[in-house]
């Protein structure tokens, strides 16, 4: 499939379709069912320096239509024992680490550790909706001290998650920009819940959760959208992707590559293949040669 | 598309001392080795594998920690959500059939006796327990017209010892088309190292950490492998279990750390 490759921030993808953090993403077997997928990288599930147990289930249940609730609530074997499962990987894909803290500098050591495991790239997640501790991503400020400190400590590229929960989104954004940030992926899931109407009590262990899935596009979209205006570095969009076309309304909107996650549910591990495939189907229907060609298209 | 069912607790079974059979008000028509994950509003979810598989749902469970204390809490009347059933069950081959359960692991394992002769099969159930007043199903499998053997740690029934004792004697002396089983992961590890010596074709029954059940969380996913419990399992074919060095060995808790059975 011609076309397909794309850079971000330095990072080569050989299609632009990656596995989005906290799905498959616990260790090296199953990362690797992402990358059979045909996924062009791979982003791990989040980790903090210590292991944590997350909220009691049910953590994660479908909502219709075509939507998922989760309130895993960071579950992770802490970061070591996360980075010797991504050490394990043989570099056929670029694989991303995503690393939590409770602190600006929690998070670098985190990274500085997935550094040490020869990742080719670090997500931070500021906009874990399910953790007690401070949302780094919710003010300008805050997401800025965590990318300053993370950028002083590895030369990774550095990507900052956000979140549409922020008061405003494009702020952050740009913030992170400023702090040195190498890329932004936009969106993490939006904080949700769901009641049973028998039980008559909020279904997830945690009452809250986090909404992912198609309901969640138009939102991340335009979340994409807007950020890219106003950022130079490059962004992945994130939220509600299950197909070529909703990739290539994220590339119009000036995505540079898209994270899939939820869409594993409803397509199988494949996926990313299949979008890939359907994303190459529309460039070649409307003569374009690359991705790059229709990047942002929709700002004219 | 598995959404949350809230439904009744029809009746409650006192199996032994420690096993309970819940039947709940939820039409079902399963695969026997097929899960469904539990709801109890407000305290937890848990994976279990079906005991009743047609008709009303039923599960049945041993009284081991926090949930399942608080599941034997509950009366006819109350209620339970269920996702599922899920993940794929077990597969019928050949004639001649032979089931190795080991405690609770009898459940999945009595509706598929009872499917298979049904289906003019000929079943064998090699059932295993500490001592004789925690044996399950014993009756339930010798009414449905399988042949019973019996195992207790202690000697209290049947043969001394364990189920894998009366495995490999019995494999001496006859032969089978395909094994089952379920029980504790160390059992059935030997059940499959005593089936390979005879070539006997075995489907196990495993048991891990479930946090989605659906296939996309990641948490269940079996080493060397990558196949995910929940979804390829949550029964396997000895070829598969045998490419994993996580199977008999170890599993991951709720965090992800590996958690070793034995010695490591």
């Amino acid at each position: 499939m011609h076309g397909l490759e794309v850079e971000v921030a330095g990072i080569m993808l050989k299609n632009p379709t990656m596995l989005a953090s906290g799905i498959m993403g616990l260790s090296a077997a199953s990362l690797r069912r992402a990358v059979r997928g045909g996924a062009g990288a791979v982003v791990a599930k989040s980790c903090s320096s210590q292991p944590r147990e997350g909220n009691p289930n049910p953590t994660v249940i479908e909502v219709p239509p075509r939507g998922l609730l989760n309130s895993v609530g960071l579950a992770n074997p802490g970061c070591r024992e996360l980075a010797e499962e991504l050490r394990k990987l043989g570099g056929e894909v670029p694989v991303i680490a995503s690393v939590y803290g409770f602190s600006p500098e929690e998070y670098a050591e985190n990274a500085v550790l997935m550094q040490q495991a020869g990742v080719d790239g670090v997500e931070l997640n500021l906009s874990c909706p399910n953790v007690e501790g401070t949302v780094f991503g919710y003010r300008e400020e805050l997401a800025q001290e965590v990318v300053s400190e993370v950028k002083r400590r590895v030369k990774l590229p550095v990507f900052a998650k956000l979140t549409a929960d922020a008061g405003d989104v494009v702020s952050v954004a740009k913030a992170c920009e400023e702090a040195g940030a190498d890329g932004i992926t936009a969106i993490n899931t939006l904080r949700a819940m769901s009641i049973d109407l028998t039980a008559r009590q909020p279904v997830l262990g945690n009452r809250v959760g986090g909404l992912s899935g198609a309901c969640l596009k138009p939102v991340a979209l335009r979340c994409v959208y807007e950020i890219a205006e106003e950022v130079r570095i490059p962004v992945i969009g994130c939220g509600g992707i299950s197909t070529g076309r909703d990739a290539v309304e994220f590339f119009l909107a000036g995505a540079r590559a898209v994270q899939i996650g939820t869409a594993v549910l409803y397509r199988g591990l494949n996926v990313f293949r299949k979008v890939a495939q359907e994303i190459a189907e529309y460039l070649e229907e409307r003569g374009y040669s690359s991705v790059g060609d229709i990047t942002g298209m929709a700002h004219r | 598309m598995h959404e949350m069912q809230v439904v009744e607790v029809k009746r409650i079974v006192k199996e032994t001392k420690r096993i309970r059979t819940f039947i709940l008000d939820l039409d079902v028509n399963a695969i026997p080795g097929q899960f469904v994950m539990v709801w109890l509003p407000g305290v937890n979810e848990k994976p279990m594998s079906a005991s009743y598989t047609k008709g009303d749902l039923g599960i049945t469970v041993l009284r081991l920690g926090d949930f399942t204390r608080r599941l034997f809490e509950l009366s006819e009347g109350d209620l339970l959500g269920i996702r599922g059933p899920m993940g794929r069950g077990f597969k019928i081959y050949g004639d001649r059939l032979l089931l190795v359960g080991g405690g609770v692991g009898v459940a999945p394992l009595a509706p598929l006796a009872e499917e298979a002769l049904r289906d003019g099969k000929e079943v064998t159930a090699i059932v295993g327990a500490l001592t004789a007043s925690e044996l399950l199903f014993v009756d339930r499998l010798k009414r449905a017209g399988a042949r019973v053997l019996i195992s207790t740690d202690d000697g209290t029934a049947g043969r001394k010892g364990f189920t894998t004792d009366v495995l490999a004697e019995l494999l001496k002396e006859e032969s089978f088309d395909q094994c089952f089983t379920c029980g504790p992961e160390l059992m059935m590890a030997k059940v499959l190292d005593i089936t390979r010596e005879h070539r006997l074709p075995t489907q196990a029954s495993l048991h891990r950490y479930f946090k989605c059940g659906i296939g996309i969380c990641g948490q269940c996913v079996l080493d060397g492998t990558g196949l995910r419990v929940c979804k390829e399992g949550p029964t396997f074919r000895d070829k598969e279990l045998r490419k994993s060095h996580e199977f008999g060995r170890y599993w991951r808790n709720a965090a992800g750390q590996k958690i070793y059975f034995g010695r490591r």
